[in-house]
């Protein structure tokens, strides 16, 4: 491995204006170190000798780089049943309004975005299972979705380690997951089919908008990584994804309101969600 | 020294509601095999029998009225293993229909727990 890429102050901007074009992601100057260091991680993988040859692999794109690139960017630690009160929340309120509207043998249909390595969606599955007395009479849809290909693989093996599972207590762990090798455990496959996986950027309209019509969408700690522009861009094609009446869950540091006022605010006994107006007047 | 544990098998296109069904009459006591339509059903039922069926009514590639009505025609003893229909249906008609189909029993879904298993035992003959 060579020395850290210092980039220059111009590098640096062009790198940044590049990936926010592309991505949408937005660095501030403050940022630089953490950026230098995932670009180091890239030039040493691609054998680039110096920036301006990594930024000329990075813009033909020379076997997919820029995804690699997000891919190192990206922040993929969770675990399962983070953020439980908006569990208890979907089961407890969400889903029992949205079957107050006539839905005539629709699915529920549930989307979390970005998924990561799986342990939201997958949770949401355990969630319903363990909680939902319902949970026979409807069909359940859960969609992950991400824009890091590598780790919707890893969500696709359904294998997690020690510290995803750290919240689930040992019985909830004996009954969805076999142990597989040290350390590891495979989750059943009856859950891992109940989930589908699919690439999607949500400041993307043309990705996102085959992605329609759904009752709850979990979308948790992304948006804080976007610029007012790209929120206000992805916090509307969420919104475009929601059937009316439809619900969002946001990460408990973040605020639809000071996105748009697209949504109204609903505030239930266990989460702060933001509801899609049923009547739509956006448009 | 028990009996050797009851054989169930649950027909449904839906990944949750097997899970849902397996994990509750395994903590039962049961042993459970699962299939997605009639028609792998039908194919894992020819090699190995099951004490009762749970089956589904709306599946894709075979649903579980015909699903039924094909086993009920095998060879004995598969054509008679006892058949529990659950559905969301609940009108006069979906009962006429399951019972021409071959069912011993309906449970209109939701299903809970504690329903499933009894009924399972019921029917399985293992009822305390």
């Amino acid at each position: 491995m060579g020395d850290l890429a210092v980039l220059s102050a111009e590098e640096f901007r062009r790198l940044c204006d590049f990936l926010y074009r592309r991505t949408g992601m937005a660095f501030t100057d403050r940022k630089q170190y953490y950026v230098e260091r995932r670009i180091a991680e890239r030039m040493a993988a691609t054998g680039a000798g110096s920036f301006a040859t990594y930024f000329s692999l990075l813009r033909i794109d020379v076997e997919g780089e820029v995804e690699r690139l997000v891919n190192a960017f990206t922040v993929n630690e969770t675990y399962f049943y983070r953020e439980e009160h908006q569990l208890r929340c979907l089961t407890a309120d969400l889903i029992t309004d949205r079957l107050r509207v006539g839905r005539a043998g629709q699915a529920i249909r549930i989307w979390s975005v970005p998924c990561s390595t799986g342990e939201e969606p997958y949770s949401i599955a355990i969630w319903l299972l363990e909680n939902w007395p319902m949970v026979d009479r409807y069909e359940i849809e859960i969609v992950g979705s991400d824009i890091d290909t590598g780790v919707l693989e890893k969500a696709r093996s359904g294998l997690f380690g020690k510290r995803a599972l750290m919240r689930l207590s040992p019985a909830l762990v004996e009954k969805y997951f076999a142990p597989d090798g040290p350390d590891a455990w495979k989750i059943l496959d009856d859950l891992r089919e109940s989930v589908r996986f699919s690439r999607v950027n949500i400041v993307e309209p043309l990705e996102t908008r085959p992605y329609g019509h759904f009752d709850v969408i979990f979308c948790r700690n992304v948006l804080i990584y976007f610029d007012d522009a790209s929120r206000r861009i992805a916090a509307e094609n969420l919104y475009e994804s929601l059937a009316p009446g439809g619900y969002i869950c946001l990460g408990h540091s973040e605020s639809m309101s000071r996105i748009t006022p697209l949504f109204d605010v609903r505030r239930f006994a266990d989460a702060i969600v933001y509801q899609r107006p049923a009547e739509s007047t956006h448009g | 020294m028990g009996e050797a544990r009851k054989r169930v098998m649950v027909v449904d296109d839906a990944a949750l509601v097997r899970l849902y069904v397996r994990e509750t009459l395994e903590q039962a006591g049961f042993d459970v095999d699962e299939a997605m339509n009639g028609i792998e059903a039908l194919e894992k039922l020819l090699t190995s029998a099951v004490d009762l069926l749970i089956v589904d009514v709306n599946m894709p590639q075979m649903d579980g009225f015909t699903f039924l009505e094909t086993v009920r025609c095998q060879e004995l003893p598969l054509a008679s293993t006892p058949a529990l229909i659950t559905s969301t249906e609940a009108g006069p008609r979906d009962f006429a229909a399951a019972r021409a189909a071959g069912a011993n029993f309906y449970l209109v879904k939701p299903v809970s727990r504690e329903k499933l298993a009894q009924f399972a035992a019921i029917l399985c003959g293992t009822e305390a």
